[in-house]
């Protein structure tokens, strides 16, 4: 009985796979070498973290009222930011889902959607407090445009994995193309756009606090105005506070998610 | 037809009554072809030849077709093009008495409006459903050719459009299940849940493309006794393509067998023979011996013969 012969690799394929290997492996090397990261620094800066740690370890109750207060302008700049940003992802998400629009469409759009992300939300908010002036619309217009640059690449992907017999089955019906996205692409898709817009607004929580930084409103404007000060204990309470949304977030998060399926 | 196909799936030995058998009928009262084809070449892009070349095709209201050939013989590309999903390179198309001109773009993408387009339904072999939409809802969405654009995207039907979707369900016997989720039903009966549509849709021509291919035989049968008995009441005329020359003969009224994209059989069901399946498929076959067909045959046969198939 002649022994049959079991597929092996190719030397193309083992060739690529080394040098994909190769190529991690020299890039993290890369990286290291450009980071001035030495064991000793971070032995000798220990101390001084300790004692950091140790004076923020007793939160100052005295500015809850400015915490609550700023906390609620965080969520809403979160908040409204995320929601315009599911308005103009929706629709700019159908524009560059490859199964419903022509190339001629979507690759622009993706195109901008790309642009969209690439800018760092700070830079967006330093533009827009230098437009608008400060407080909390330069940080909704901010938010909006990043999330929009990631929500709407996520909806095109949703978008797309959504199956076509459906739809080929509603247009058989006589469906016209508004009512094919919405009796059969959305229902579908919808615990994706879902969990991704619940992703969304998460970052979009923690982003909306470095806003407030460049004076685009929220907590972030407090924490850096109490580390300028030194009052450590202050920046120890909005700490805390923002651990406890982040942690709630997750949770509510969790939640909805488990109902959407 | 008067006998119906669920009397004569009880038994094998009433195999000999099957409605299609004796009658070859074709309905008297209305001998106006509800689809005409002349000359259809149909091509897809970077191709060269032709996936469909069709010179002459008339179906008449009622009848109920069956369509079988190998795969790759362009049987799913008949029944789109009778759908508008493919754009025949050149012929003449008429669809319920409305003709197609094929002289330039527009005219082809005019022809398939709204209101002729709901007048075709479509059963497909994965069922075409929103797996998590309800029963009711896959079964209302069959009302979309009807309902107001607008309206219906913010989820407005009509008391009609609500009462023609129970009506549907009704029909194809799933009212209990008409709350539950579909991806919670079993696969024949998500197909009796595609069928239902096509009743809401009040299709005038139902097209199903091998609509039993995913299901089992005894629930194969099941789901052609529905279609071919909700055609027959509502007086619709259902195309469909087959993968088993048994059910095509016991389910259809004609045969048309298809093979490199021509028409190579058209005949009465009644006529279709093993000698005929030699013809479109190029190999011998036996028709009492094959395993499909399961139900007009009894169980050990069916066992015994399924090695027989397997031969060249």
């Amino acid at each position: 009985m002649t022994t049959l012969e079991y597929p092996r690799p190719s030397l193309r394929q083992s060739l690529i796979h080394t040098a994909g290997i190769l190529l991690f492996i020299v890039l993290v090397a890369w990286a290291w070498r450009g980071s001035d990261f030495t064991w000793s620094k971070l032995v000798s800066g220990l101390p001084r973290m300790v004692e950091f740690l140790g004076r923020v370890a007793h939160p100052d109750m005295k500015v809850a009222s400015t915490v609550l207060q700023a906390t609620g302008e965080t969520v809403r700049i979160a908040l409204l930011g995320t929601v315009l940003s599911i308005l103009s992802s929706f629709f700019l998400g159908l524009l560059a889902a490859t199964n419903l629009t022509p190339v001629w469409i979507h690759q622009p759009v993706r195109w901008l959607l790309c642009i969209l992300r690439a800018i760092p939300m700070i830079l967006l908010a330093l533009v827009f407090v230098s437009t608008v002036g400060l407080g909390p619309l330069p940080g909704i217009l901010a938010v909006t445009i990043h999330s929009t640059g990631m929500l709407g690449k996520f909806y095109a992907e949703a978008f797309e994995n959504a199956h076509r017999g459906p739809m080929e089955a509603l247009d058989s019906a006589g469906a016209t193309w508004w009512q094919r996205i919405r009796f059969s692409v959305l229902p579908q898709v919808i615990p994706d756009l879902a969990r991704d817009t619940l992703f969304r607004f998460e970052l979009n929580f923690r982003d909306s606090l470095v806003l407030g930084l460049v004076g685009a409103g929220g907590i972030g404007f407090y924490i850096q105005l109490y580390i300028r000060s030194f009052q450590y204990n202050k920046v120890a309470t909005l700490t805390l506070v923002v651990l406890l949304m982040v942690v709630l977030l997750e949770q509510v998060n969790g939640a909805v998610r488990a109902r959407l399926r | 037809m008067s006998i119906t196909t669920r009397q004569v799936v009880d038994g094998p030995t009433l195999r000999q009554q099957s409605p299609n058998g004796q009658t070859g009928c074709l309905p008297t009262e209305d001998n106006n072809p509800v689809i005409a084809l002349r000359n259809i070449a149909v091509q897809y892009a970077g191709a060269n030849s032709l996936v469909l070349n069709i010179d002459k095709l008339t179906i008449v209201r009622g009848e109920h077709v069956a369509i079988i050939g190998p795969s790759g013989a362009g049987k799913t590309t008949l029944l789109r093009l009778l759908n508008g999903y493919v754009q025949p390179r050149s012929g003449r198309v008429n669809i319920l008495g409305k003709r197609m001109n094929l002289d330039s773009v527009r005219g082809y993408r005019d022809y398939w409006t709204r209101a002729v387009r709901r007048r075709v339904g479509f059963v497909f072999q994965n069922f075409g459903l929103v797996e998590r939409a309800t029963v009711f809802q896959n079964v209302l969405w069959g009302r979309l050719g009807y309902v107001n654009p607008l309206g219906s995207l913010v989820g407005w039907f009509s008391e009609k459009d609500k009462v023609a979707a129970m009506a549907a369900i009704a029909e194809v016997d799933l009212l209990p299940q008409t709350r539950q989720r579909v991806d919670t039903l079993s696969g024949g009966q998500q197909q009796r849940v595609g069928v239902a549509r096509v009743l809401a849709q009040g299709a005038e021509i139902i097209l199903a493309d091998e609509p039993v291919s995913n299901l089992d035989p005894a629930l194969a049968d099941d789901v052609l006794d529905l279609l071919s008995s909700v055609s027959q009441r509502r007086h619709a005329t259902l195309i469909m393509s087959l993968h088993q020359p048994p059910l095509a003969r016991f389910y259809a009224d004609r045969v048309i067998g298809l093979r490199a994209g021509c028409i190579v059989y058209d005949e009465q069901a009644a006529r279709f023979d093993d000698a005929a399946i030699q013809a479109i498929y190029g190999r011998e076959f036996n028709m009492d011996l094959s395993p499909v067909g399961l139900p007009t045959l009894p169980r050990q046969q069916h066992v015994a013969s399924a090695p027989v198939q397997g031969t060249p």
